[in-house]
């Protein structure tokens, strides 16, 4: 029997921070990831199969074939899916997590984000919620993640909407043609604007280069390890101290528990298949919203029959991502100049404070778009799909052509939720996720208001043409999972505390976005972190 | 396995999806390479789909046309396309129709637009003519 002082299940975001803080606390830390360790020369630039369109595959896991789920969709038809496919809501299964292949935005919440329910009021049929900590009890939190990880931002800019200690130790991204044009239209609206702020060294940093400004960036690893997440930075300092043993293809399927409720350790599948245990004095769950949930409900004891934490039939739910209302313009000279990552400029404007919606977005210009990518959602709706004509919008049009979009903060509902379903078996045996119901519909409306400020940009911004439709209702999840293990200080209505820990199970904690009680208008990875930061350093505080 | 036939039909009508004007059409940027590789790998379970298509397009042009469908003029090959786009057949078809050329669509697009990796886009020649700067 393996002994430790703390497990950590999945190498993500938060289990990376978490590895990094309690092995440099001088915790024996066991860091168990189901996927492998990705690295750039095994990351070929295929443009059908990465984690930002996975139409054949993908680069960062999970496995095709061994990991299925079962989705129900709107309409209430239900399939077996694949984790490239439609419905799976993925989320990359590799060392670092999404961090190893993400766009790296770098997003703090503001301050309303973690008082939705105070802000907005209860509305019938949703479980929107205050957080039980406040953007002031994150903000040192916030500051960690963007000096010890690496952000590159404007400090300035970012000071005007958040109270801040420090500025940001990189430079902001450069501003491209896209981000100058809509500077201009921004300026015309009254609208301001502002660098987006991005885990990608701007400027040598953490002993590693500075960026190339390529045009793959997000979805891939980044072949100058400029891009910062937790591979190259908090796990690596775990794994430095000579503390920390990381285990990939770990397939952990039990947390172990006492009668009381106790957690001793986990049991997991090894690379060749063979059943391992280990014993911890802490166990941190941190494989992102849909397999947390998944393991917790799986725990199944005497005891615990349905799971654990799950006293109040909480766990699961809340599942919620990001809507991502998009507007396309048609600009009347090229505004593609190949200057990777290509996400440049931004606005704040509409992510509170808008008159009868609740909650709102950020909105931004897009990464640089792979053909393939602008070709499946960029054509406006009455081009011919083939031919000629389609050839030659394709050649005039690809560098005139942008989007605006950006994350709507959901509205979320009970009914979107994780449960298992024992019908469908993973390759090893075990009962997988099952994902159904959608998001409140009161998004939808929020979604529909973002579109048209989207397009309101692109107009003032000088598009000839401005195209794309608003979303309709559905479940979402996917990169940006979060909320299925919400934070609370009422057992009833929660499943962790404000520090992370299980309600029921003294030495059970989750560190990542499954505690989440609403997600924000924003890209999450910088509350994700944040809070796992905050989490690992209570633990390391009490053990 | 598609036969020689079959692939005499799907070059003239991915053609058809992407013609040549000064820069390559479908067949000559690689496309049949990389619906070649892909029949092997993840278009595998789509093959009998295709053959059944392309079958009943042939049957559709004999029916529209009284001819092959290589061996009539880009016109008259656009005309028949936009018919099954429509869902207007003559024959009977095995496979949804518009479904069918839909899919092919998309599968011509991915070779034609994808990295020469996957065996088509030869040259990168697509990214040169639309002027995305992601080559080799």
């Amino acid at each position: 029997m393996n002994r430790y002082d703390v497990i950590i299940v999945g190498a993500g975001a938060g289990g990376g921070v978490a590895a990094g803080v309690l092995a440099e606390a001088g915790k024996r830390v066991l860091l168990l990831e189901r996927g492998k360790q990705l690295q750039f020369e095994n990351d070929p630039h295929d443009h059908l199969r990465h984690q930002r369109f996975s139409r054949h595959g993908h680069n960062a896991g999970p496995d095709i074939e061994d990991h299925p789920r079962v989705a129900v969709d709107a309409q209430g038809e239900v399939r077996v899916v694949r984790p490239h496919e439609a419905g799976y809501q993925n989320n990359a299964a590799v060392v670092g997590g999404g961090t190893r292949v993400y766009g790296a935005q770098a997003w703090r919440f503001l301050p309303q984000d973690f008082r939705m329910a105070s802000t907005y009021g209860i509305l019938t049929g949703s479980s929107l919620a205050d957080w039980p900590i406040s953007y002031e009890d994150l903000e040192p939190y916030y500051e960690r993640v963007e000096w010890e990880i690496g952000v590159a931002g404007d400090g300035a800019a970012s000071a005007r909407h958040w109270h801040r200690n420090k500025g940001f130790p990189l430079p902001p991204l450069p501003v491209n043609k896209q981000g100058q044009a809509l500077r201009a239209g921004a300026s015309k609206l009254g609208w301001e604007t502002l660098p987006i702020p991005a885990l990608i060294n701007t400027a040598p940093y953490n002993t590693r280069p500075a960026c190339i400004q390529c045009q793959y960036c997000v979805g891939f690893t980044c072949p100058v390890d400029a891009k910062n997440g937790t591979h190259n930075t908090l796990i690596a300092r775990a794994l430095a101290t000579g503390r920390c043993d990381l285990i990939t293809h770990a397939m952990v399927f039990r947390i172990d528990t006492e009668i009381s409720g106790h957690v001793t350790g986990v049991s997991y599948y090894d690379r060749a298949g063979n059943l391992q245990s280990a014993e911890a004095d802490v166990v941190i769950c941190a494989g992102g919203a849909i397999e947390t949930a998944r393991l917790l409900l799986n725990s199944t004891s005497p005891q615990h029959s349905h799971g654990l934490g799950n006293q109040h039939d909480q766990v699961g739910r809340n599942l919620q991502g990001h809507y991502y209302p998009a507007a396309i313009g048609l600009m009347p000279e090229p505004v593609y100049d190949g200057i990777g990552p290509g996400i440049s400029t931004a606005t704040i404007q509409f992510n509170h404070g808008n008159k009868d919606v609740i909650g709102g977005a950020m909105l931004a210009n897009e990464f640089i778009e792979l053909p393939v990518i602008f070709l499946s959602r960029q054509l406006p709706p009455d081009l011919p799909r083939w031919g000629i004509a389609n050839k030659q919008f394709m050649r005039e049009n690809y560098t005139r052509v942008m989007r605006v979009t950006g994350p709507v903060q959901e509205i979320p509902s009970q009914e979107a939720r994780v449960t298992i379903d024992s019908s469908v078996r993973d390759r090893w045996g075990i009962p997988v996720a099952r994902l159904s119901g959608t998001t409140h519909a009161e998004t939808v409306r929020t979604a529909a208001f973002m579109f048209e400020r989207a397009k309101e940009w692109l107009q003032a911004s000088g598009a000839i043409r401005v195209w794309g439709e608003p979303p309709g209702l559905y479940l979402s999840g996917g990169q940006h999972q979060a909320g299925t293990c919400r934070m609370g200080n009422d057992p009833q209505t929660s499943v962790v505390d404000k520090w992370g820990r299980v309600h029921g199970h003294d030495n059970l904690f989750v560190a990542d976005g499954s505690v989440h009680v609403t997600n924000g208008g924003f890209n999450p990875v910088l509350t994700i972190l944040a809070l796992a930061f905050r989490t690992a350093e209570h633990i390391e505080e009490i053990w | 396995m598609l036969t020689s036939n079959h692939w005499n039909t799907l070059r003239s009508l991915m053609n058809r999806i992407i013609p040549q004007d000064d820069f390559p059409d479908a067949w000559e940027a690689g496309v049949g390479e990389y619906l070649a590789r892909q029949f092997e790998q993840d278009l595998k379970p789509q093959v009998e789909t295709y053959e059944l298509g392309l079958e009943a397009l042939e049957e559709e042009s004999q029916a529209t046309a009284g001819k092959d469908f290589v061996a009539l003029d880009a016109a008259k090959q656009d005309e028949i396309l936009s018919r099954i786009e429509a869902g207007q057949i003559l024959s009977s078809w095995q496979v949804n129709p518009t479904e069918f050329f839909h899919m092919v669509i998309e599968h011509v697009m991915e070779g034609y637009y994808s990295d020469s990796g996957n065996g088509g886009n030869r040259s990168s020649i697509s990214w040169k003519m639309i002027g995305f700067e992601g080559g080799e």
